[in-house]
């Protein structure tokens, strides 16, 4: 035992922890900072004024009030995205391949999960359980998604794309695509023999949906409340270990060597011993588990599913992967996290700065004018080089 | 029985026929070279032997079994280790990392650790460099760390392809010596692809002259360093 314990490398342990928390305080500190700046440039005007007139609170306290809910959703939704990204982003490292059916395998995870809740709820099974029992179903249902979505991203690879190896590289492209279509196909088919819906609600069970408040601090007239929601302690918990652990597996294992090695030169490393195959299906495998949590985490923040779920956050997490930039695992983590505080601070802050005529439905512009601006500008991304891939 | 035996192998690059009918043998605890001008076929032909393109027709057999269908890294555990030519080096992986994935298919880690120990013995300038990223390291440094890991897997056979290519006369010249050490002291079993036919000549105890895809003369090193058309063609006398 003491043995096995010396054997870990504990810095490896350490260093994305850091990282996290890093990007979290970074981007939070930094989307906080202009969302205040412009708060307080528009409290003069008739921005200010209109709002003042409507709820009698200024911009400024406005802003403030909503700041810590804002970061927290952004912070759920950042991790969210991040665990999909590092699914292209892998994929990529290794095949310099985008699996755009990624957000299809994402949306099997989390309607298996849905599905399997939804069966219990209708046994009568979680309305009664206890607290333990309602984390260890939604454990279960997060497994099952996770094994779901693993398991389909080796087949898919195995079919799809394997025997294209040799084709060039716009042919894996499009048949990545026809494999989203048949997807999301396959998923209504099977609603459609099953449950005879297309949209399927996760259960409401557990403390899930309570919140854990903190404290208040009194803002002029009103008072700031600080909690967060169970669900998003259970979303950015749940993302962090399975970060952690990815990194672990690429940066400290004999068999994360052997997919870095892979990723950088394929033909010197079966010269190694290394069985190549293997190791890329063992990145379609690990990029599925963590699409397929993703999936089910997903729905338990947002709660309704439907055959097309995987493709906005789908889009969104390879968004994120090519802002980080694609092929780079810290990357993907640092995409994920800026991208989903952007989005959350427009969805929430730009209605009210704009006196509505630019609301939350104008959120995802960000998103995709994100991927754009980087293409042009840094198309390397903001980690610039992929780690994973030849210098 | 030779330890390695090509028989009349055909190898393909889509429609360009690069190797036309190849045949070499190499006996345990020899060294034999190949030699040839550049686009002979050299390194096709020990990327056929490696398992990393199969040949059309014809066989090849290592230690009595044929291993013409087999992929490389079946061909790796048989106790054959291929160092590519322009060296392969991972790039972002440390040294020591490039060397741990030399014996990827090792389990024991005091094994491994021994044959790194044995692979710094040969190169101290590894040592020195052990945390640094492999594509940091100069050419010369990359060479040796490319015969330090396929000595990971202390193989039977060793195939070189051109271990001399773009270093400086003296690191070629201390190359060359660990080659011949390997051999004769640990009687690693070599097979040496090179340009430089003169230094690979003067090593190797047998050897054979490609051109174009198909083998023009094979005999003894000596033999061949005295043949006028050898002499004309790869070592540059007139
Ligand atoms: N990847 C490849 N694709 C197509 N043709 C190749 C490839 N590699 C080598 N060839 C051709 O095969 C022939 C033999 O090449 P090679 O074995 O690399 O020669 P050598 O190692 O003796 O310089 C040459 O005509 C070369 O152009
Ligand atoms: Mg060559």
């Amino acid at each position: 035992m003491i043995r096995f314990l010396k054997r870990i490398n504990v810095y490896e342990l350490v260093r994305p922890v850091g990282q996290m928390v890093l990007f979290s305080l970074g981007s939070a500190a930094f989307m906080s900072a202009i969302a205040i700046s412009l708060a307080l440039a528009l409290d003069g005007t008739a921005v200010g004024a209109s709002l003042m007139d409507k709820y009698n609170v200024s911009l400024y306290t406005y802003t403030m009030l909503n700041l810590p809910q804002v970061i927290i959703d952004g912070l759920t939704i950042g991790f969210v995205y991040a665990a999909i990204a590092l699914g292209y982003t892998m994929v990529y490292g290794v095949l310099e391949f985008i699996n755009f059916a990624h957000s299809e395998i994402f949306a099997v995870g989390a309607f298996v999960g849905v599905e399997l809740l939804i069966a219990l709820d209708g046994m009568g099974i979680l309305a009664g359980a206890s607290l333990g029992m309602a984390y260890a179903y939604l454990i279960l249902a997060i497994i099952l998604g996770m094994m779901a979505a693993g398991g389909l991203a080796v087949a898919v690879e195995r079919v799809a794309y394997r025997p294209l190896r040799g084709a060039s590289r716009l042919v894996p492209l499009i048949s990545a695509i026809g494999v989203s279509f048949l997807l999301q196909d396959v998923i209504r088919l099977v609603e459609s023999l099953t449950s005879g819906q297309f949209n399927r609600i996760m259960p409401t069970f557990g403390n899930f949906d309570s919140r854990i408040v903190f404290g208040k601090i009194a803002m002029g007239t009103s008072k700031l409340t600080l909690g967060i929601s169970v669900k998003s302690i259970i979303v950015i918990g749940s993302a962090v270990l399975m970060l952690v652990g990815l990194n672990y597996l690429v940066n400290a294992t004999r068999v994360g060597k052997a997919i870095r090695a892979v990723a950088q030169d394929r033909p010197t490393a079966s010269l190694m011993g290394i069985n190549v195959n293997r190791i890329i299906s063992l990145t379609f495998l690990v990029g599925g588990l963590l699409g397929g949590a993703a999936g089910v985490l997903y729905a338990l923040k947002f709660t309704r599913i439907d055959p097309f779920v995987g493709f906005f956050p789908g889009l969104k997490a390879f968004t994120a992967a090519v802002l980080g930039g694609i092929g780079n695992m810290t990357g993907a983590l640092l995409g994920g996290i800026v991208l989903g505080m952007l989005e959350t601070f427009a969805g929430s802050y730009m209605g009210v700065f704009t006196m509505g005529a630019a609301g939350s439905e104008y959120k995802d512009i960000f998103a995709f004018s994100i991927l754009i601006l980087v293409l042009i500008f840094r198309p390397q991304g903001l980690m610039g080089k992929h780690v994973m891939q030849k210098a | 029985m030779s330890l390695l035996e090509v028989d009349n192998i055909h190898s393909y690059y889509g429609q360009i026929h690069a190797l036309k009918g190849i045949s070499v043998e190499v006996n345990e605890g020899e060294i034999v070279t190949l030699i040839g001008s550049n686009g002979a076929g050299k390194s096709t032909i020990l990327r056929t032997i490696s398992g990393m393109m199969h040949p059309k027709k014809g066989m090849i057999s290592f230690e009595g079994k044929d291993i013409s269908k087999k992929e490389p890294h079946e061909i790796v555990t048989a106790g054959m280790v291929h160092v590519p030519e322009g060296r392969g080096i991972f790039p972002t992986l440390t040294v020591k990392e490039n060397l741990e994935m030399g014996a990827f298919t090792v389990t024991d880690s005091r094994v491994i650790e021994e044959r790194m120990e044995y692979g710094f013995s040969l190169f101290p300038r590894l040592k020195e460099r052990i945390d640094q990223f492999g594509g940091t390291l100069s050419g010369g440094e990359q060479q040796m760390l490319a015969i330090a890991r396929g000595l990971m897997m202390d193989p039977h056979l060793l195939m070189l392809d051109e271990p001399s290519m773009g270093l400086a006369p003296i690191l070629v010249e201390l190359i060359f010596d660990i080659i011949k050490d390997l051999n004769a002291t640990r009687g690693t079993t070599i097979l040496l692809v090179e340009q430089n036919a003169l230094m690979a000549l003067s090593i190797a105890h047998r050897g054979y002259v490609l051109q174009t895809g198909e083998i023009t003369a094979t005999d003894t090193a000596a033999n061949l360093r005295n043949n006028e058309e050898v002499q004309k063609a790869y070592l540059g006398v007139s």
